[in-house]
């Protein structure tokens, strides 16, 4: 492939869409080019920028107010209390309230954290370190992507898709159920660049249960964080949490958390 | 817990993460700002009375958007300020973004795109602006909701193949209309 020929694709490879063919290709053109890789990397960061200022920032968090009006008007959630109704309640309420005071001043001063438990991020790493440093093997080991999604399927309740395709740099090699804070958990472990890279699943609606993760997920689409020396990126996609994590560039992290679940069966319509 | 409590869970459930983004796309797409509420409510109006229809464990995200862009579209044609042609499902002549390259300008701003886009966020509103819905529809459902290009097809009803070309015309031409911008303004780096 020659120079041309390699941008004409950029917006494929930028995307993570095109097929594993195109994307080694490519890759295979950008290590021997390095006006190519500059000129890709120049457009990608460009097009990073673009990206932002179209969403308007780097977080977009829904407006409280706007989606309680339109939730009660939809008939989703019940219409908000009259003022005579509200008043009662809130009577009511400012004594349980305070009671709550009491015991939360109570709790916090013999010491104890109301939020004690680990972080997902935490968790997460714990379970990677114990992979990459080979102290924890995979439930299933298997290097097919089809397996070890069906493997998946057959073990936990929350809908999962196959592993991130392999022209995006990730190799898989296994997967399992753990728990993470009395949360059942599915994980893929793999590799990116020979780098030990894991992949952890979680139904969204337990993402509550780790407050720090779940109000980042509010406010934004992809969450990138670091947990001691591994570099972490998560998503809620299809009503579970993906968050990828390992030791290598971040960029490279959000290429396989982009590509999760993206082989053409797995994209239900 | 009575069935219609579930289902308003279960749906709200789904719908509580994608809040961000439904409400992020609606005020960038909609031409007129004080639309968003309503065109958000009778999104989820709709959503919620055919939620019955959505099978657990597919694309929710996909789903709800394909709803919000239908209001959208109905919305602004009301309006009728938009350029509504149907994307072109035919590739149009190749346009890349390697025929700006020898633009001065254009390599000023690549060299940096963050302090050159902090003074163009008129321009970019002006150069979304003029995209017909369709194409607008193509780029924010990128930037915004992250979707890949089969999903993009799916909520437009559009061959994927005409998302991918769309998307690619559509960077040019932000990229152009950018450059434009940036010499008109004389805005380089040096004079930032």
């Amino acid at each position: 492939m020659n120079c041309e020929e390699t941008r004409r694709h950029w917006d494929l490879y930028h995307d993570s869409e095109g097929d594993g063919e195109l994307y080694l290709q490519v890759n295979q053109h950008l290590a021997e080019c390095p006006a190519c890789a500059k000129w890709f990397y120049e457009q990608s960061r460009l097009e990073d920028v673009l990206v932002e200022k179209l969403r308007g920032g780097p977080k977009t968090s829904p407006t409280p107010e706007l989606w309680n009006s339109v939730l009660a008007k939809a008939g989703v959630v019940e219409a908000p209390r009259s003022l005579a109704r509200s008043c009662l309640f809130f009577l009511g309420g400012g004594l349980a309230v305070a009671a709550s005071v009491l015991i939360a001043v109570f709790v916090l001063s013999r010491g104890s954290d109301l939020h004690a438990g680990p972080s997902l991020s935490q968790l997460t790493a714990q379970h990677h370190q114990s992979f990459a440093q080979g102290q924890q093997a995979a439930d299933f080991a298997s290097r097919s992507d089809l397996d070890v999604e069906a493997y998946l399927q057959r073990r936990v309740a929350f809908p999962v898709r196959c592993p991130p395709r392999q022209d995006t740099g990730f190799f898989v090699q296994g997967a399992g159920v753990c728990r993470l804070e009395r949360s059942e958990a599915a994980y893929l472990v793999g590799e990116v660049d020979g780098a030990s890279v894991s992949i952890f699943l979680l139904p969204s609606d337990s993402l509550r249960r780790f407050p720090h993760q779940y109000q980042a997920l509010q406010r934004e689409y992809t969450h990138r964080c670091r947990e001691g020396k591994y570099e972490m990126i998560m998503a809620q996609i299809d009503g579970s949490v993906v968050l990828v994590v390992g030791q290598v560039d971040p960029g490279r992290l959000q290429r396989v958390l982009r590509a999760y679940g993206s082989y053409p069966h797995a994209v239900s319509t | 817990m009575t069935g219609d409590s579930a289902k308003a869970e279960r749906f709200l459930r789904r719908l509580e993460p994608l809040q961000g983004a439904l409400e992020a796309y609606c005020r960038k797409v909609l031409n007129d700002p004080a639309g968003v509420e309503d065109v958000l409510q009778n999104t989820v109006l709709d959503a919620f009375r055919d939620f019955h229809l959505y099978a657990e464990g597919t694309n929710f995200r996909a789903w709800i958007f394909r709803y919000l862009n239908l209001k959208v579209f109905e919305f602004n044609r009301r309006r009728a300020r938009v350029r509504t042609e149907s994307l072109p499902e035919e590739i149009p002549a190749p346009t890349s973004p390697e025929m700006l390259a020898a633009d001065r300008v254009f390599e000023a701003i690549l060299e940096s795109p963050d302090t050159v886009l902090e003074q163009c966020d008129e321009a970019i509103s002006q150069a979304l602006r003029s995209l017909s819905e369709q194409e607008q529809a193509v780029l924010l459902l990128r930037a915004i909701g992250e979707f890949k290009y089969r999903e993009i097809a799916d909520v437009l009803g559009v061959p994927a193949g005409t998302v991918m070309s769309c998307l690619s015309r559509v960077r040019v031409r932000l990229r152009e209309q950018l450059t434009e911008h940036c010499r008109r303004q004389g805005l380089l780096p040096g004079d930032a």
